[in-house]
């Protein structure tokens, strides 16, 4: 059992490792929570159902979904952001908040509060080694997972925008100084991690085969955790603490007890936020957040 | 003009004003009997809310079209509490004290009735559920709360021999939704004992939940399997029993399943048409009988037809109960008389209070109805297995309690 | 006389006023807490358990509650030290979670099938308190120490350089605010007469959050105004039927586009007090 356990932690895992990653992408850029993900991550799935009901191919479903979202998020930026840059950190965020309860409502007043449900799974064919069972579409998720990470890692790192993207976060003002248009920045940022979002709603979406409009919520809340433990600012962070709380929660689940779960988790966020502020993989204190 | 003649002109006009305010409740006191509701129409439980929203409004349409009553004309008044408990307990407030509605029917959840049937006894106003299932709600509640549900206890007791006998089941293992009120006391409390009362031995050792919203329920349905045990009680609402019939199905553990009412819908046979799950029902959509018949041909077309309800919606066990609910307070209303006036707002509920305690025998859509001493639903219900995409009624029980006479 | 209806909402107002100022007292230090339903989840059990099983009377109940979460958030105070900004409030977020999780494990006090046997308390009691405290806080707002915590709130650096001991501040807001919510929660519990670990989530937090935001982040008066707000829009949204939410999410990013710093700013009161003295 153990070893199912573990291929169970890993897929959770890359469900975090995406969403936190859209979180990251604006937090650690703009300083700004973005409260409106977990949002954009449920729309990403609707829309990607929406796709695979009309037995449209899984890759155009991925299209939608990603575009959608970022679509979605590029409002965002303009309206819920761009108009509080020099505001405390709590005005943007709250902003976000008031999107994303406008888009649950929208949701369930397009698709109804009732789960929507996939007829047909997709990608069903399961593959059994040595007594762990995994499903074709588990695989889909944590391959995208890791190839989406390694994408925006080489963006961030090798690119020109990569770069912009870099000295706005280190010093909006230098950067601005230096010729970086400092509001297109963001905007990419806010589009990346939209779309970063959007693919994780379909994949999971679509793995999970079962989606309402408040799938976000819950999810949402452990990724941010998984987002501080692997450094806020670190990519890779945020791929190895995707599936170590992953692996831990199902740990707790199967072997302490599902009711201490949720306990357990955030209390090692708080535990890494005190010992380790810059998150695991983080480098230099960044813990010194600007004024609130 | 004159500070003489605006002097008069404003005095006129105040006096018309007052006149036609004094004129306007004569008019509206004979001629209207207000009942209220409080439905969730926003939130995760929308859906529900909604259909319930147009069932009242089928209701109202028909006691109209047929006279109304007492020569006055129905008015039911529906608020939405949003899925708040808050909300509801403000909502039960205006309908009883602003809008004088002689009863409610409401709230819709069990963390929301807990709440509002105290205000429901502080207005001295009937409220009655149409869904809240959680044990002893109304009991700590009387006399002014009711509700048109049955006790799960009740319920379990038909539908887990049932269950027991049909699959030969000498081992469960028990998943519920720590997070939600009603499941977390079914799969912690009452359905180990009835377990234990049908000498079917729960498996695992320590509890296994999941709490409401969550994707991923792996870890819980990987350490079922391994258990091996011959069939799975899951005590969750179907939202998220969907949730965990999907990962049985994806992890190859094709067992027979058996719930409390929070099971039944349309969605959960979607999940998994394989796995037989049994579940007890007041009322379901396919259900034979000249009243259930006609209730679900008036209505379905009506759902369908409302924006933000899926085009495939079918009238619910939730449905079916509000609209008893409604009908039990015109027969009382008619019964004993009430008219609607202010001055009559007090007795006239305690009347429908009265009425309702001494219920017996009312013509229900599934069977007759009346109301135990705790205030619970004395109906008939009906334990349905679903698969393969279908509901289909197995057993028969009635809910009666020693003292009352049965269904 | 009021109608019930009405009293059931300033009630509702009330309880939301005390938790608005709790989090307005932590943010006047500078320290953004998104946890505060977690205290006001503390105070709610923590009374109804003196009143119910104790027989102790509310009064007494609120107060030893509110001593009590005073004192788990001054130990909450002290690790927050390190943390600043947003990181502080991710951990104060998980703070709030870890209390609902663990009031949902408490079988003693019902879990999640909830605590019952609290006796009915008046607007006017409600009222009493939460007037009370906002009094306290106005007058507070005027004095040496308010200033102590702008300054820290301001630049901890240059307040620590003239003599002010931030850790003091800091903690003591911490364990102020916990109080208050403290209190915000016995006064829920008491209200409702049914409590649940649901009623004390994240959502609750940031009601608490946007009522100062909303209604005036830089002044204590401002979290009645938000409070306010909060409770009244949803009612006078309902003739929007399905779209309510949305109009309200909506109304929340238009509220704060046009008018970030909330609705009461320092700016007004001075405009009152000029008026006064001419």
């Amino acid at each position: 059992m153990l070893a199912q356990q573990l291929v169970n932690g890993l897929t959770l895992g890359a469900v975090y490792t995406l969403i936190a990653l859209s979180f990251s992408l604006v937090m650690g850029i703009l300083g700004v929570l973005n409260l409106a993900i977990t949002e954009l991550f449920m729309l990403g799935g609707y829309f990607g159902f929406t796709v695979i009901m009309a037995h449209l191919p899984l890759p155009l479903a991925l299209v939608a979904g990603m575009a959608g979202a970022a679509i979605v998020a590029i409002v965002i930026e303009k309206l819920g952001y761009q108009p509080f840059r020099t505001a405390p950190v709590v005005t943007p965020m709250l902003s976000t908040l008031g999107f994303s309860i406008i888009l649950q409502n929208v949701v369930t007043n397009l698709w109804g509060s009732d789960p929507l449900q996939l007829a047909d799974e997709v990608l069903t064919q399961r593959y059994t080694l040595g007594g762990v069972s995994v499903s074709a579409m588990q695989l889909t998720v944590m391959g995208a997972t890791i190839v989406l990470v390694a994408a925006l890692a080489f963006v961030v790192q090798r690119t020109s925008m990569g770069r912009a993207l870099r000295a706005v976060a280190e010093n909006r003002d230098v950067a601005r100084l230096l010729g970086v248009s400092a509001s297109r920045v963001t905007l990419i940022a806010f589009m990346l991690s939209g779309a970063l979002a959007g693919a994780a709603g379909v994949l999971i979406g679509l793995h999970y085969a079962a989606i309402t409009p408040y799938i976000g919520v819950e999810i949402g809340l452990k990724a941010i955790a998984v987002m501080v433990i692997g450094g806020t600012t670190r990519i890779w962070g945020a791929l190895i603490a995707g599936p170590l709380i992953g692996v831990l929660e199902v740990m707790t689940v199967a072997y302490g007890g599902s009711q201490v779960r949720d306990f357990v988790v955030y209390g090692f966020m708080i535990l890494i936020l005190l010992l380790r502020p810059q998150g695991l993989l983080g480098g230099s204190r960044s813990d010194q957040g600007q004024r609130v | 003009m004159t500070s003489h003649l605006s002097k008069a002109l404003w005095a006129a006009g105040l006096g018309a004003a007052l006149a036609v305010a004094a004129a306007l409740p004569a008019r509206a006191q004979t001629a209207e009997i207000a009942l209220g509701a409080i439905v969730p129409s926003s939130g995760p439980f929308a859906e529900w809310g909604r259909a319930n929203t147009v069932t009242l409004q089928l209701l109202e349409k028909q006691v109209n079209d047929g006279g109304g009553i007492n020569g006055a004309k129905l008015h039911i008044v529906i608020l939405d509490d949003a899925t708040k408990p808050a909300q509801a307990t403000n909502n039960l407030r205006k309908l009883s004290g602003d809008d004088h509605v002689l009863a409610v029917a409401g709230p819709l959840t069990s963390s929301a009735a807990e709440v509002t049937f105290p205000v429901a006894n502080e207005m001295k106003t009937v409220a009655t559920s149409q869904a809240s299932s959680k044990p002893g709600v109304a009991k700590l509640n009387r006399p002014w709360a009711f509700r048109n549900t049955i006790d799960e206890g009740v319920l379990g007791r038909t539908a887990v021999p049932y269950f027991k006998k049909t699959f030969n089941i000498k081992t469960v293992a028990i998943i519920f939704d720590a997070k939600d009120a009603t499941a977390a006391v079914v799969g912690g409390r009452i359905m180990p004992a009835l377990m234990k009362e049908n000498e079917i031995e729960v498996v695992n050792t320590d509890p296994l939940s999941f709490n409401t919203g969550d994707l991923d329920v792996s870890a819980q349905v990987t350490k079922m399997k391994a258990l091996n045990p011959d069939g799975v009680v899951v005590s969750a609402d179907y939202s998220q029993a969907v949730t965990v019939l999907r990962e049985m199905k994806r992890q190859g553990m094709i067992k027979p399943v058996v719930g409390s009412t929070q099971l039944i819908s349309s969605a959960i046979l979607k999940a998994a048409p394989e796995i037989p799950v049994i579940a007890p029902a007041t009322f379901y959509a396919t259900m034979k009988g000249d009243k259930p018949e006609k209730f679900v041909a008036e209505l379905q077309p009506l759902l369908r037809k409302t924006a933000g309800l899926p085009p495939e919606i079918e009238p619910s066990m939730y449905d079916a109960n509000i609209y008893e609910i409604a009908s039990i307070y015109i027969a009382a209303i008619k019964a004993s008389g009430a008219t609607g006036k202010p001055e009559d707002l007090d007795a006239d509920r305690t009347r429908i209070r009265d009425y309702m305690a001494k219920l017996e025998g009312f013509p229900g859509l599934g069977g007759p109805i009346g109301f135990n001493d705790d205030g619970d639903a004395i109906k008939a219900f009906y334990v349905l297995q679903g698969q393969n995409g279908a509901w289909d009624s197995k057993v028969r029980g009635c809910s009666a309690a020693p003292g009352h006479p049965g269904c | 006389m009021m109608s019930t209806y009405y009293a059931g909402l300033l009630a509702d107002v009330g309880i939301l006023l005390l938790g608005a100022l709790s989090v307005y007292i932590i943010l006047a230090t500078g320290q953004l807490s998104l946890g505060n339903a977690g205290f006001m989840g503390i105070g709610a059990y923590m009374t109804s358990y003196l009143t119910v099983i104790a027989g102790v009377p509310v009064t007494l109940a609120l107060v030893v509650a509110a001593v009590a979460s005073g004192a788990i958030g001054v130990v909450v105070g002290f690790p927050a030290l390190r943390l600043k900004g947003i990181y502080l409030a991710m951990a104060t977020l998980g703070f709030g979670e870890m209390v609902r999780s663990f009031f949902l494990n408490l079988g003693a006090m019902g879990g999640s099938e909830g605590f019952h046997g609290m006796h009915h308390i008046s607007l006017g009691y409600i009222w009493t308190w939460a007037a009370a405290i906002l009094l306290l806080i106005v007058i507070l707002e005027r004095s040496r120490v308010w200033l102590d915590m702008r300054a820290v709130r301001d630049d901890e650096t240059a307040a620590g350089l003239v003599g002010l001991n931030a850790t003091t501040i800091k903690v003591g807001a911490f364990g102020f605010g916990a109080a208050v919510a403290a209190i915000s929660g016995g006064l829920f519990a008491h209200h409702h007469v049914y409590i649940e670990p649901g009623n004390f989530s994240f959502e609750r937090s940031i009601d608490f959050v946007l009522a100062v935001i909303l209604g005036g982040s830089t002044v204590g008066p401002g979290a009645l105004v938000g409070a306010a707000l909060l409770v009244m829009l949803p009612e006078y949204l309902r003739f929007l039927a399905e779209w309510r939410f949305a109009a309200f999410g909506a109304l929340l990013v238009a509220m704060l586009l046009v008018r970030r710093q909330g609705l009461l700013d320092r700016a007004m009161f001075r405009v009152f007090a000029l008026r006064r003295a001419a």
